[in-house]
């Protein structure tokens, strides 16, 4: 037998059973069909809610967009995997240079990513640069607070222009990109004796 | 095929047929889980209310019986609608294993009289934060130490009392309208949560216009 002809005829078949399937369902009472359609609702309920918990306590792909990670992460259309379940599980293991989505605490409905710079007791210098501030003046972070920034400092608000931010307010750890190329983000940190 | 296998046997509900397939379907209660869970992260979750720091409102008296309240997740998560005077569940901004119950006295754009351990007298909170303070000035971690806390910290609203059972109920500031309807026994306890109030809200001064946020650049 040609294989196209066989292949219409499984078809074919799959639909008549298909078809008696549907007839055998509608002919059922009433309350049968709500019953089962009920439950199907339910199980896709479910299933949506299985992923969500998956992407809030595991980790998921997200959408980056914004000028400031420049060189590290493009102004639009990168996919990166977030790292929610070391955030989850170890609050305050947060190193310096990692790059972290957080929640920004000028405006809660938005998520921001930033690397971090400074861990409570760090001493940091605010501004080199001076223009934000001046470049001697220099803070202690304290307890439980982290200080963030962008990697294209023209073009990021920062811990520079509101201070500190709370560990609470961080979400994820950025782990990967995976569009347009996979790339594994390390540490770049060295630390010189 | 042994993927195949696998999935017909992960097949849940459906005709029972014996026990000893029956024995290798996932539980009712786990493959159901996914649902209570996610009920519990957005709309609705019962939380153990322990510590002072909100006496007379929640915890009043020193017995072994502490607060259940149910806290509201929704309308924070979708729309963050807090206002001024409700009390909210906050993750600690000093310790984010830590959560802690206040009450809202300001938001962002209003100006807040501050108490003792506030080096300022007054300040005014920025965008985008909220000033929180416990209802017992004495024994709390409020505002007035940690200073404005970023409203991306708020969890969630509490709704109402669940447990003890003689305080069961939405937890309402009273008005000078229940302070006649009362019995005597309780007339003063409503007049002090009257008069606290009239102070808390005598220390803030409300912003009428929005606030800006400054250009988009994140």
């Amino acid at each position: 037998m040609h294989p196209f002809a066989f292949a219409t005829q499984a078809l074919r078949r799959s639909a008549q059973v298909r078809l008696g399937r549907a007839r055998e369902f509608w002919s059922k009472p009433c309350l049968y069909k709500a019953k089962v359609v009920g439950k199907s609702a339910f199980k896709l309920a479910n299933m949506a809610c299985a992923l969500h918990i998956f992407a809030e306590y595991v980790g998921t792909v997200s959408l980056m967009s914004g000028l400031s990670m420049m060189p590290t992460l493009a102004d639009s259309g990168e996919i990166v995997v977030e790292d929610r379940w070391s955030i989850r599980w170890n609050p305050t293991g947060i190193a310096r240079g990692d790059l972290i989505t957080l929640y920004s605490p000028l405006d809660p409905s938005r998520i921001i990513c930033k690397r971090v710079i400074g861990l409570p007791g760090d001493v940091v210098c605010v501004d080199p640069t001076g223009q934000k501030a001046p470049s001697t003046e220099h803070v202690v972070i304290p307890k439980g607070h982290l200080w963030i920034s962008g990697d294209n400092a023209a073009m990021s608000r920062d811990s520079r222009d509101y201070g500190p931010v709370s560990m609470s307010l961080v979400r994820a750890k950025l782990r990967a990109r995976i569009y347009p190329d996979i790339t594994i983000f390390r540490n770049p940190i060295t630390y010189l004796d | 095929m042994a993927f195949a296998t696998w999935l017909s046997r992960l097949k849940i509900g459906g005709n029972a047929s014996g026990a000893a397939q029956r024995s290798r379907r996932i539980p009712a209660l786990i493959y159901w889980s996914p649902l209570a869970l996610a009920f519990g992260n957005y709309f609705y979750t019962v939380k153990l209310i322990s510590g002072r720091s909100m006496q007379p409102t929640l915890n009043p008296d020193s017995s072994l019986w502490r607060d259940f309240g149910l806290f509201d997740k929704f309308s924070i998560r979708s729309r963050h609608g807090y206002q001024r005077g409700d009390i909210v569940a906050i993750v600690s901004p000093e310790n984010p294993r830590r959560m802690i119950v206040k009450r809202i006295l300001a938001v962002e754009g209003d100006t807040v009289r501050t108490l003792p351990p506030h080096p300022d007298p007054e300040v005014r909170v920025p965008v985008g934060h909220v000033w929180v303070e416990g209802d017992d000035s004495f024994h709390t971690d409020d505002s007035n130490r940690l200073g404005p806390i970023p409203a991306a910290l708020i969890d969630s609203k509490l709704v109402c009392i669940l447990w003890p059972f003689d305080r069961v109920g939405r937890v309402t500031v009273p008005t000078t309208e229940t302070l006649n309807s009362v019995h005597d026994w309780t007339r003063r306890s409503v007049q002090d949560a009257i008069e606290r109030d009239k102070w808390r809200k005598s220390r803030v001064i409300k912003s009428s216009h929005s606030v800006p946020r400054g250009p988009h650049v994140y």
